[in-house]
């Protein structure tokens, strides 16, 4: 049996383990929280290394792609290098690859994206390959880096305007402590209900909200009707509060096992688990090409009405 | 060690960038602010005030500010001149800033759609 284990600066309350047959092989994929104990993450990953056969990395991300361009957070790459035997990823790859697939299976299948449906995307330079896929079908797309990431109510509107601010900023923020830009242990469980007041207008303006869980989570107000979510990591209590809220539909990008879809992270490490190679040297054709012997599909899960 | 009359003249061409760039007044609009810089090694203290979006330099110090910025005035001057982010200064103890988290990412925000690359 092979060992895929997901290290993560999140909450320990969304700690998970299942045994799937992933090409008649059988792996254990397990995901262990650290409650945004950065230390405490350091020492797990190097217990870990040489003793599983393909680690991930949540609730942090290590790349960030603007088009050809690659920024390295530097919280991100302490925790990579900690990592001396086992292939570690952060789930970057599986995401430009897998998430472009996404949207456009969503596009040609089902009715959930078309031109000129109005998608905010909470955060875009963590999953650029899903802003550039969605606008490419030609949603209407709102980006709000600018007013999760740091509390500034301006709506990026373009792709264009998207580039030339995360080229402008990534540089250095992705020098900050990773918890003034994004938030990690306990700040994951509760919602920040003045940003979640003063940003309500565009959750309810849009028809879809794509994103990193924990950021829609976060500032998510109530009186939703009937959007659809677009994202990766849920758990079935995340559910729940999805369809408290007022959410339509949920869309996960990584396939369900018991109850939950794991983060990206995750099945990139099994992929590269099973591919048997190098990170560096596994390329996104490698990726689709697996993704598709797999049959990987998005869920798509039906909340409300 | 800058001088005085550096610092004064960093804070005021941050002040001129800042007030002469539409997109970041419209940013800010919500965004109303104290904030005192202060330098450690010579007696230099000024005043940002931002209102509806517009940015206002006084010598001196606010009673109650939002967010207090202190450093040697060869870092402020470096910083306010755009010759260095904060982020550096500020990731190895030589930029304090005192205030809320998310005023003290805001501000580092702002800074960067300034002089960022």
């Amino acid at each position: 049996m092979k060992r895929v284990v997901s290290v993560s600066l999140g909450s320990t309350k969304r700690d998970h383990k299942v045994t799937v047959k992933l090409l008649g092989e059988e792996f254990e994929i397990a995901r262990m929280g650290t409650d945004g104990d950065f230390n405490r993450a350091l020492e797990l990953l190097k217990e870990l290394d040489g003793k599983v056969d393909a680690i991930g990395l949540g609730g942090i991300d290590v790349y960030l792609f603007v088009k050809e361009k690659r920024y390295a957070i530097q919280d991100g790459l302490k925790l990579m290098d900690a990592v001396k035997i086992t292939p570690v990823v952060d789930g970057s790859g599986l995401k430009n690859t897998l998430e472009r697939e996404v949207v456009r299976m969503l596009a040609a299948e089902t009715g959930l994206l078309k031109k000129g449906t109005r998608v905010l995307m909470v955060s875009s330079v963590d999953r650029f390959g899903m802003a550039e896929a969605l606008a490419e079908i030609g949603c209407e797309m709102t980006f709000g880096d600018l007013i999760f990431t740091a509390g500034i109510p301006y709506p990026i509107m373009t792709m264009d305007e998207l580039e030339e601010i995360a080229n402008r900023l990534l540089p250095e923020i992705t020098k900050m402590p990773f918890h003034l830009v994004y938030p990690t242990g306990k700040k994951q469980e509760s919602q920040d209900e003045s940003k979640v007041q003063k940003f309500a207008h565009f959750y309810h303006n849009a028809e879809v909200i794509a994103g990193d869980f924990h950021l829609i989570r976060r500032f998510m107000p109530s009186g939703m009707n009937g959007q659809t979510i677009l994202t990766n990591t849920t758990t079935s209590d995340d559910i729940e509060f999805l369809r408290e809220k007022g959410v339509g539909t949920l869309v996960t990008t990584t396939p369900e096992y018991e109850g939950r879809s794991f983060g990206t992270n995750v099945m990139e490490a099994a992929l590269v688990a099973i591919l048997g190679k190098q990170w560096d040297q596994i390329s996104a054709q490698d990726y689709l090409d697996l993704l598709h012997r797999l049959n990987f599909r998005p869920r798509i899960l039906k909340l409300g009405t | 060690m800058a001088t005085h009359l550096e610092i004064k003249d960093s804070l005021q061409t941050f002040t001129d960038n800042f007030n002469k760039n539409d997109r970041l007044k419209i940013m800010n609009r919500d965004w109303n602010r104290v904030v005192v810089v202060k330098a450690t090694d010579i007696e230099s203290i000024h005043t940002w005030t931002l209102k509806d979006g517009v940015l206002a330099l006084k010598e001196g110090e606010a009673g109650d500010p939002d967010l207090t910025v202190i450093s040697d005035s060869e870092t402020l001057s470096d910083v306010f001149y755009g010759d260095v982010t904060p982020i550096e200064p500020y990731n190895n103890g030589t930029l304090r800033i005192m205030g809320s988290e998310d005023d003290i990412t805001r501000l580092d925000f702002i800074c960067l759609m300034i002089w960022g690359e």
